[in-house]
């Protein structure tokens, strides 16, 4: 695990990486860390970070417990 | 400025304190270190055990305190020190912190938040999520105005002579926005292209990141964003400012003076560059190789003045400075470089054909007009980048042998070590420790005759060469380039030049001349430095000008905040991932051939992975993107700490206790493994402004469905010096066990313990209450988690209820319920030992049962957890007391204000 630190600098850096694999359509957090290759607890803090400042959603739930997120706003 | 009351804290005990000594009518200060007020309890999600909401309890509070009549509040403040005088009030020293935010127009609009480009941990969430280095502390924070972190000024940013935010434009990359960050080079000069190639960099010496694997490129990062821009075809255009009315002559258009121009252009001022050469440009145009330097990129960089107004009239010699005030021009700058070369002095050097000074060589070889020195061999004389310029110059105009001879050695020489051992690839040749005797021939060179230099500085460190006439050389050559210094011609403006010196004389803090209306900056004054150093002359002496057309005091801008220290950087984070610094090198040739230019652009990939590496030193990256969102101009980057002291009748200190830092208790993962959380970022996921959109596991973000609490982490622990149970973390984990029971109701959460301390009203039947929402309790130890593949966490734990032994157990989420240290930072405020601790390093009671809330000095009150672990029922309670023991003495003392 990385420093925390670390990890959310680099937020605006992955930002539009995210962005574009969620304008496909809503994306789990391991769904999403797949799809772009990166670790999945990383791409939660990430996640969570967008969805603060407003670019991203949650939707729905899949069914094994995790909320799937939508793009709500451009990078 | 006096007050009754002092209080120092603004948690719930600090609050309850300043708002009952104001409902008495006492007038009361309460000073918090933080942007809010509020302390922790703003951030809890309820309280136990009504189960209310903490915000809704809290926010009334805090408003009170903001609004009362009697009482001030001061934010982002800390207190130097604390005197108690002979009649027995309070001297104190505080210092106001600047939060770079005008409280009185900030509308809280969060706009500055949304622009922000710097990300860093939320401690006002457990770190969980990111916020900006501008920010609103939380949504409920008081007063509700935004703060921009500043630690300092990043180092790279500090290091610039020119100026430029490199920490800005870095962070700017980051976030895509190359546009923007080419404007912020732009804020400081208009060479960008220039700076991104030519720059010697003392940004990149100074990177936090050069401690670990090695500096960011910033150069190289600042011509990534030059060359995206000047790439575009159509790119904005630059604004021009309404003009001022007011005329500016700029004689000399190197660094510093289109620097200035440009400063004043953006002033509103119409500015006249005079420049003598047939180009525009000084020695960026006609002594840097283009090589180093392709005239393309100054070109760029020049036409941003003809954009903003600047005429830039070359071929055009200043030598009468009383007729461009004739000409209408308010004032004057006289920034004409150094275009006079030093001579040797010696036998052959104006007698013989084949020599030329080094500017006059690197300047004919710009303007094409380099003499051909196809086959021949030259001898250069000097050490420093000048020489290596010329040297690598005669290489690539065919030389067939290029001498280098310097009286230094190779460590001493001028010139930077890595242009020296470019031209040692390119095929020169360098002779340290030479002097020259003379050049001989016939009509033209044939020899440079050499005396071996055997010293070149003396005992202070100054230039005074000796020499060991015995040992003699000689070197055969066709022509030869003198390249050992040079200085301002002094010839145009004889009444400007410095006595004995070879530069123009100007006041250093004013840059005036003796000609009143002139000013001077740049090399012309300072000597050859370097373009940056130039354009942060010239952008100084703008500033000034302005001021003195504007019939202002002649005195610079605020200076930088410090820069941060890189130990306390490197400081903030655990552990770094590695990784390594850009390493494209240059392709150089044994034998160039030409002048194309020799760094490669770095790509786009190239810059992102590299801005990724950026260590935010000084947390707010001065990028200005806040001051550009703010609709209420509230930004105000020049805020500097201000100290003063206050007179008080009483002090009460209510600074609260500290966490305890779950990683001291390592055997627990925490840090290590995503899902171990402490129960304060569960309050927080748990709370209505929770940095998730429900109770999730940090790793995947997947709802849990087995929630462990590890009980007394940190607290009744000899292992890590905390005997003391800290009182609430069962009532606060109680509380939790609940709230996730109700938002959660699939999950099973399961509480290992030693004991269940629930005494007060209410508080056992609140632990009934779990229990019977189905919260599983364990009576027993945690010895150790693990982590799984999943990143589920297994724990090994002594099941007492169960017939002892240990066990296992797998869970989704861990969370520590971790106790409470003592926060005695307030004591170092008095004179040593002045002020009292206990035995667990809590600030002391004299007598807890007869004299609550006194200390050891009289006048000195502490409420709250200051004296040891309180809930938030008890504090409030323990400030009374203080308040009431604070009445009494003001009033046995009577009261200050």
């Amino acid at each position: 695990m990385r420093d925390i630190r670390e990890v959310i600098r680099e937020e605006p850096l992955v930002r539009g990486r995210l962005l574009r694999l969620l304008a496909e359509g809503p994306l789990s957090v391991p769904e999403l860390s797949q799809h772009a290759g990166l670790p999945a607890e990383e791409v939660m803090v990430w996640l969570m970070g967008m969805r603060r400042y407003g670019f991203v959603a949650e939707t729905d739930q899949d069914g094994e417990g995790h909320y799937r997120y939508a793009a709500v706003r451009a990078p | 400025m006096g007050y009754d009351a002092l209080v120092v804290g603004s948690g719930v005990a600090g609050m309850e304190s300043a708002l009952k000594l104001g409902d008495m009518g006492y007038k009361v200060l309460v000073i918090e270190e933080g942007p809010s007020i509020g302390g922790k309890m703003i951030l809890l999600s309820k309280v136990f055990p009504t189960l209310d909401c903490a915000s809704c309890i809290s926010t009334p509070k805090m408003a009170a305190t903001a609004h009362h009549p009697n009482v001030t509040v001061v934010t982002e403040a800390q207190l130097s020190r604390v005197a108690r005088d002979g009649d027995g009030s309070f001297r104190v020293g505080l210092l106001k912190k600047p939060r770079f935010v005008n409280l009185s127009a900030c509308t809280g609009c969060r706009q500055c938040e949304q622009a922000c480009t710097v990300s860093v941990p939320d401690q006002f969430n457990g770190d969980m999520v990111a916020r900006r280095a501008a920010y609103i502390p939380f949504p409920q924070a008081v007063p509700l105005k935004a703060v921009i972190d500043r630690a300092g000024t990043s180092p790279c940013t500090f290091g610039c002579p020119a100026g430029v935010k490199a920490h800005g434009y870095v962070s700017l990359i980051r976030s895509g926005l190359y546009e923007e960050a080419f404007n912020l080079v732009l804020e400081a000069t208009p060479l960008a292209a220039t700076l991104g190639r030519a720059c010697y960099a003392p940004c990149e010496g100074e990177c936090s990141r050069g401690s670990l694997e090695g500096p960011l490129p910033i150069r190289k990062l600042k011509r990534f964003v030059a060359d995206a821009h000047y790439s575009h075809e159509e790119r904005p255009p630059i604004d021009r400012p309404t003009p001022n009315g007011k005329r500016v002559a700029v004689v000399g258009s190197g660094p510093a003076g289109v620097t200035a121009a440009w400063q004043l252009a953006k002033r509103g001022y119409a500015v006249k560059i005079f420049e003598a050469a047939p180009v525009a440009g000084g020695a960026m145009r006609l002594s840097i190789p283009s090589y180093r330097l392709p005239a393309a990129a100054v070109e760029w960089d020049l036409a941003n003045l003809s954009e903003i107004g600047v005429e830039i009239a070359t071929g055009c010699r200043v030598d009468n400075l009383e007729q461009l005030k004739g000409d209408g021009f308010d004032a004057v700058l006289v920034s004409t470089g150094t275009t006079r070369s030093m001579k040797l002095g010696v036998p052959g050097e104006d007698t013989l054909a084949g020599i030329s000074s080094a500017l006059d060589f690197l300047r004919d070889t710009k303007l094409d007009k380099a003499p051909d020195l196809g086959g021949k061999a030259v001898a250069v004389i000097g050490g420093g980048n000048v020489a290596i310029d010329a040297a690598r110059s005669a290489r690539r105009l065919g030389a067939s042998q290029v001498h280098l001879v310097c009286l230094e050695g190779r460590d001493e020489m001028p010139a930077y070590a890595w242009e020296v051992d470019e031209a040692a690839f390119e095929g020169v040749e360098v002779h340290n420790g030479w002097g020259v005797v003379s050049f001989t021939g016939k009509s033209a060179v044939a020899t440079v005759q050499l005396k071996q230099c055997t010293s070149v500085f003396d005992a202070d460190g100054r230039f005074n060469p000796t020499y060991d006439d015995a040992v003699r050389s000689e070197l055969r050559c066709d022509a030869a380039i003198v390249a050992i210094g040079m200085g301002a011609d002094i010839s145009a403006f004889p009444a400007l030049a410095a006595d004995g010196a070879r530069r123009l004389e100007a006041a250093a803090a004013t840059f005036e001349t003796k000609v009143p209306g002139v000013f001077a900056a740049g090399d012309a004054v300072m000597g050859p430095t370097t373009i940056a150093r130039a354009a942060g002359h010239g952008a100084q002496a703008a500033y000034l000008i302005d001021r003195y057309l504007s019939g202002l005091e002649l005195k610079g801008p605020v200076g930088p905040l410090p820069a941060v220290d890189k130990d306390q950087v490197l400081s903030r984070q655990r552990r770094y991932s590695r990784r390594d610094p850009l390493t494209a090198s240059i392709p150089l040739e044994p034998s160039p051939s030409n002048f194309n230019e020799t760094e490669a652009p770095i790509s786009e990939d190239e810059a992102r992975t590299a801005v990724s590496r950026c260590l935010d030193c000084g947390v707010c990256s001065e990028c200005h993107q806040c001051l550009a969102a703010c609709p209420a101009d509230a930004i105000d980057l020049d805020m500097r700490a201000e100290e003063e002291e206050l007179h008080v009748g009483t002090v009460i200190i209510s600074t609260g206790y500290s966490l305890f830092p779950a990683d001291a208790k390592p055997q627990y993962g925490y840090g290590e493994f995503p899902n171990v959380i402490t129960a304060m970022q569960m309050d927080r996921l748990l709370a209505p402004t929770r940095p998730y959109n429900t109770v999730l596991r940090p790793s995947d973000g997947k709802v849990p469905e087995r929630v462990a609490y590890v009980m007394c982490t940190g607290s009744r622990d000899q292992t890590v010096g905390n005997p003391l149970c800290s009182k609430f973390c069962c009532m606060y984990s109680l509380k939790q066990n609940q709230l996730v029971l109700g938002a959660l109701p699939l999950a099973d959460v399961t509480v290992h313990y030693i004991d269940i301390r629930a005494a007060g009203k209410g508080y056992d039947e609140f632990f009934e209450q779990a229990k019977a929402m189905g919260t599983t309790f364990l009576k027993g130890r945690v010895s150790g988690i693990t982590e799984t593949e999943a990143h589920n966490l297994v724990l090994r734990y002594e099941d007492i209820g169960n017939g002892g032994g240990a066990k296992e157990a797998e869970y989704d989420l861990v969370v520590l319920a971790v106790g409470v240290q003592p926060n005695a930072e307030a004591a170092r405020l008095f004179a040593p030992g002045e002020l009292t601790l206990d035995a667990y390093g809590y600030m002391a009671e004299v007598d807890e049962d007869t004299e609550p809330a006194a200390t050891s000095i009289p006048g000195v009150f502490l409420a709250g957890s200051a004296s040891g672990p309180k809930d938030i029922p008890e504090s409030i309670l323990h400030a009374g007391a203080a308040v009431v023991q604070a009445a009494a003495y003001l009033e046995r003392r009577g009261a200050l204000a």
